[in-house]
């Protein structure tokens, strides 16, 4: 009997001591975990539920916020005036610069791979760029590509060439943005760099023994081996597009020239010129800050928010098409 | 079968490919180096040119010559009497120092927890953290706005590092990748020592994972120290709490686009950034290579 | 135990070190420390004219001796709303802007002034009727006129001279014939000295709301009931169809070659003090500027050319000012108020002001105050200041916004990107009249 006693104690004192453990486990990890737990209810949660709130309102921060039900949302598919601008601006500007700077980085890293010496050097030099602030870059930018006494005119009279008006032309603005972008690519190059350089080399020597060339080599063994690579830059930079601010801002506001100080202070100078500047985030930054129309501003965000999701989503759905996870499915 | 009788070779000889295939691979070997000196030039123009401008008097900055002619180094020095150049470096420095050690110790202990302790729900908050990291943060503004404005913070740089006191999704990712990749055995050798597991994280995962965490530090500063959109949002209106990107992008309109001081303060800007890359190159790097290959 | 010691060390320095960041030391009514208050005031004037402005407060200060007035300048109207909407306010704020009063006064975001005027048993008449209009909205008084700004007409005289030219232009024709004969050009076909810069956003004059082209035509923003005409009124149409033939004369992309190659509007390098841009509207500052920068430079003053159709308007021109007043939320009401009080209604101090800047001071006594120095260039602004036909433009409840969406219009059609410009301008009415509807109603932007 004493066994049995023993025996069915035994098991009870078990479970109760992984009981315990378990709960210990618990109050560890809610311990470990509790800066992201309130971080993220913070921060992320209780903005995102607020957003959707204060988009069916009208607030100005002076005054409580005053619900008008889908008025801002009605306003914003059909009467603003400059929405539709900020939408085909910043399409615009993931359609052409995220491929671009994907191509371009891509091009570099492989010229890099392929180099033998200084290639430490060289990488150096690509990769400064793309520490500089993007506050410094543009200003950079935006005096180098001055259309009267900017270097680069300067230098394209000298060939004969009549510069266009880069920042000062609604046409050339957003190029000029991507030519600064493509100036950074350094972080992506070298993300691109490492996965070139981590290709196993028998893929390349079994496909020349069958006869690949290089540029065959290049699109059936480099391109798909580092597809990962390439879908992680493309949602990078998809994001990047559909926050792009900084640079949009700070050029809009040096090239169209303004001084902020005496004189009639009545031109607003976001999305110079024409509008052509004028991206999403550059908008609602103008509806929610200087407006202070923070109900506008929050239905503006939600659409972006399901918009960031929507693309976000699709692209990694179309992804299965085209990346090759090395070693996944064996 | 004996093996014996069969000569094995011992050691794989390449044969020298034909002179033609030779001097084939030496041509594009100087076509893509070439390519790459023409590449390196374009690249580092711009800096050139920033230079140069940051040494020209006013009149010549508006001017189309390219080459200053006197040096004007004074222009350095100018930089500093027109704008409260020391304020706005501290305040960057405040910004980003609190906010990298912020991210810093926030971040470990959630990417440990998401990595390395088996507990219900573990994938859901990975997910979440994955999710948080896909959001463009403009997104989230204006109630974060409302809500430090409640808190009377605006204007100063508490809404700027606070939140990085409560883990950031980057790092988290960063480091849960990282920490996947010790071997289980140095923690269960830790465990049979008796070391809680507080304790194993706080001396064998760290160590470890030295090189991740001088990573994100690193990605973290640099991130600070060039935000413009956070600190316009938040101390637009107090130039004694601007940072140097704020101080910089409004230093033109201060003093009516004197674009030779205006580069030479570029420049100012530029340097502290790149002059860390330079001391820590290699970790700058291995971190670059972490995010997109293991990510 | 020393390692939770040491944290607890570093948890305290840093948490020190977060408090100070956080902490704001900036410009706000600071503690009333025994009897001297702090009291901060915003305005948007910087460099020169900034410190004749504290030149005045020192004078007010010398007289008060239970304040000290902190004077932060460089101010614009988007700092402003940013420090009402988060609270953290300066005592008295002023703005450039004074088509944004309606926005102000309407949100309450500068408190209602006429308590005050009551009690200290000010009468608005003393200000000019023009001044009363842009610093009220709908009745709500606000705001106060601060010194005001009227744009007129300089020309180089050694260049007329040269051109055989004796006078300033007097209608929009003599001023293209004008301008196309002054123009000068360089061997490339570049610009070298523009006679007349039409290009709207190249300084003050060619604001792209084309508020200082508006009075020299006589057009009008909005109806009585204050619907917007702008495609109604044919003064508008004739105005752009002006402005753009000679733009598309100069050619559009060398005009902005020469904008992007001339200096600064605030710089000593101002294309008109250097000879590089022989007639243009600018306003009443310019004189002190030139006084200042360029003394030896040989121009003259005048009315703004205007319409061939309306002659009688010359004389007139555009109006506006620095409107002041106090945001909501500032604790020493009284001693901002008092501040206001004196820089708006002491003659002696406005027209010290008045003197170190250049503009025009807003009271009918300061008008003929004897302490203004006797300026013939700055007597012809006084004259457009006092002519009846100066006007300036609407104030609405969603303050300058209109303004925007008129500029974004203008600057596409002198590019030539805004095809037909009857319907440009249908479509234009449009999206004012929606805009202001919503501001009015409290709703959507």
């Amino acid at each position: 009997m004493a066994s049995s006693a023993a025996a069915t104690a035994q098991p009870l004192d078990r479970t109760r001591a992984r009981r315990r453990a378990a709960w210990r486990r618990r109050r560890l990890v809610l311990l470990l975990m509790a800066p992201w737990l309130i971080g993220f209810s913070a921060f992320f949660g209780y903005p995102l539920v607020m957003s959707v709130y204060l988009s069916f309102t009208h607030y100005d921060l002076l005054s409580s916020p005053k619900w008008i039900g889908t008025a801002n949302y009605r306003y914003l598919f059909t009467q603003d005036p400059q929405v539709g601008e900020a939408v085909k601006n910043t399409l615009w500007i993931i359609a052409v610069m995220v491929p671009l700077q994907v191509v371009f980085a891509f091009g570099v890293a492989l010229m890099l791979a392929r180099a033998r010496r200084g290639v430490g050097f060289f990488r150096t030099i690509f990769y400064l760029p793309a520490l500089a602030p993007p506050v410094a870059a543009t200003l950079a930018f935006v005096y180098i590509l001055n259309p009267a006494t900017g270097p680069v005119n300067v230098l394209l009279k000298h060939l004969g060439i009549d510069g266009p008006l880069w920042f000062q032309s609604p046409s050339w603005s957003k190029p000029s943005l991507v030519l600064l972008g493509l100036w950074g690519v350094g972080n992506i190059m070298i993300i691109f760099l490492a996965a070139i350089l981590d290709v196993p080399r028998h893929l390349y020597e079994s496909a020349e023994l069958d006869g690949a060339g290089p540029l065959q080599r290049l699109r059936w063994v480099t391109l798909p081996t580092i597809s990962p690579v390439i879908l992680f830059s493309v949602v990078i930079g998809v994001i990047a597009g559909l926050q792009y601010f900084t640079q949009a801002y700070v050029a809009a506001n040096v090239a169209s020239g303004q001084a902020s100080q005496a004189g009639d202070q009545t031109v607003n100078n976001l999305g110079y010129p024409e509008a052509s500047t004028l991206f999403y985030p550059v908008e609602l930054y103008q509806h929610g800050f200087r407006y202070f129309n923070m109900g506008y501003a929050s239905a503006m965000s939600v659409l972006l928010l399901v918009v960031a999701f929507t693309i976000t989503v699709l692209i990694i759905r179309n992804s299965r098409r085209w990346v090759h996870y090395v070693g996944a499915a064996k | 079968m004996s093996t014996a009788s069969v000569p094995v070779p011992t050691a794989l000889t390449r044969r020298k490919p034909p002179a033609s295939v030779r001097r084939r691979r030496f041509l594009m070997a100087v076509a893509n180096h070439s390519m790459l000196i023409v590449a390196a030039v374009v690249f580092l123009a711009p800096f050139g040119f920033i230079a140069l401008t940051a040494l020209m008097t006013n009149g010549q900055a508006l001017s189309s010559h390219l080459w200053p002619n006197p040096f004007r180094w004074q222009n350095f020095v100018d930089v500093f009497h027109q704008a409260p150049i020391f304020r706005w470096a501290l305040n960057t420095m405040i910004y980003a120092c609190l906010a990298t050690l912020g991210v810093v110790v926030s971040s470990i202990p959630v990417a440990y927890a998401l990595s390395r302790i088996r507990w219900r729900g573990r994938n859901l908050a990975f997910g979440l953290v994955l999710i948080a990291l896909m959001l463009p943060p403009v997104v989230s503004v204006v109630p974060l706005y409302v809500m430090w404005a409640k808190l009377g913070l605006v204007g100063g740089l508490g809404p700027l590092i606070i939140p990085n006191w409560f883990g950031d999704a980057f790092s988290i990712f960063l480091l849960r990748q990282f920490f996947m990749t010790i071997p289980e055995e140095y923690l269960d050798a830790a465990r049979v020592d008796g070391c809680g597991e507080l304790r194993i994280l706080a001396t064998v995962v760290l160590r470890l994972a030295k090189p991740a965490i001088a990573a994100v530090a690193l990605f973290s500063f640099l991130y600070t120290f060039n935000d413009f959109f956070l600190p316009l949002l938040y101390t637009r209106e107090n130039p004694s709490r601007w940072v140097l990107q704020i101080g910089l992008s409004e230093f033109r309109s201060l003093h009516q686009v004197q674009w030779n001081l205006t580069m030479a303060a570029t420049l100012l800007v530029m340097a502290p950034v790149i002059i860390v890359f330079f001391l820590a190159q290699k970790a700058f790097v291995e971190g670059v290579t972490l995010t997109g290959v293991k990510g | 135990m020393r390692r939770v010691g040491i944290g607890l060390l570093v948890a305290l320095v840093l948490g020190a070190a977060l408090v100070a960041a956080t902490a704001r030391n900036s410009a706000t009514a600071g503690t009333s420390g025994a009897k001297v208050d702090n009291i901060t005031i915003w305005v948007g004037w910087s460099a020169a004219e900034l410190k004749a402005f504290k030149g005045v407060v020192a004078e007010y200060d010398s007289k008060h001796s239970d304040v000290t007035v902190k004077v932060v300048g460089g101010i614009n109207d988007d700092k402003i709303t940013a420090a009402i909407r988060s609270g953290k306010v300066p005592d008295v704020v002023s703005s450039f802007t004074s088509a944004n009063v309606g926005s102000y006064c309407n949100s309450g975001a500068w408190i209602d002034l006429k308590p005050f005027l009551s009690k200290d048993k000010i009468d608005v008449n003393m200000f000019p009727k023009t001044s009363q209009y842009y610093t009220q909205y709908k009745g709500k008084r606000c705001a106060l006129p601060l010194l005001a700004d009227v744009y007129g007409f300089y020309y180089n005289k050694a260049m007329f001279k040269a051109a055989g030219l004796t006078s300033p232009p007097k209608t929009m024709s003599q001023l293209t014939s004008y301008a196309k004969k002054l123009t000068k050009k360089n061997s490339d076909g570049s610009i070298k000295v523009a006679g007349y810069n039409p290009f709207l956003g190249f300084y003050a004059g060619n604001a792209p709301d084309l508020s200082a082209y508006a009075p020299l035509f006589g057009a009008k923003y909005v109806d009585g009931s204050g619907k917007s005409v702008i495609s109604k009124d044919p003064a508008w149409s004739k105005m752009l169809t002006w402005q753009k033939s000679l733009v598309d004369w100069y050619g559009y992309k060398k005009l902005q070659k020469f904008n992007a190659g001339a200096a600064d509007e605030f710089s000593a390098s101002h294309a008109f003090e250097i000879g590089k841009l022989a007639m243009m509207i600018d306003g009443e500052w310019r004189v002190a500027f030139i006084g200042r920068e360029h003394p030896s430079l040989d121009y003259g003053t005048a009315p703004a050319p205007v319409d061939d159709a309306h002659p009688e308007l010359y004389g007139a021109g555009y109006v506006n000012g620095t409107i002041i007043g106090i945001p909501k939320g500032v604790k020493h009401k009284d001693q901002a108020w008092a501040l206001v009080k004196y820089l708006t209604t002491d003659s002696h101090a406005l027209a010290i002001f008045s003197n170190g800047v250049r503009n025009v001071p807003t009271t009918k006594a300061s008008l003929t105050s004897p302490d203004i120095k006797p300026d013939a260039h700055f007597k012809t602004f006084l004259k457009i200041f006092a002519n009846p036909k100066s006007t300036t433009t609407p104030i609405t409840a969603a303050g300058n916004a209109y303004g925007s969406l008129i500029q974004a219009f203008a600057v596409k059609w002198q590019a030539g990107h805004a095809g037909d410009l009857a319907k440009g301008l249908q479509k234009l009415d449009k999206q004012i009249d929606a805009q202001l509807k919503q501001a009015q109603a409290g709703g959507v932007p």
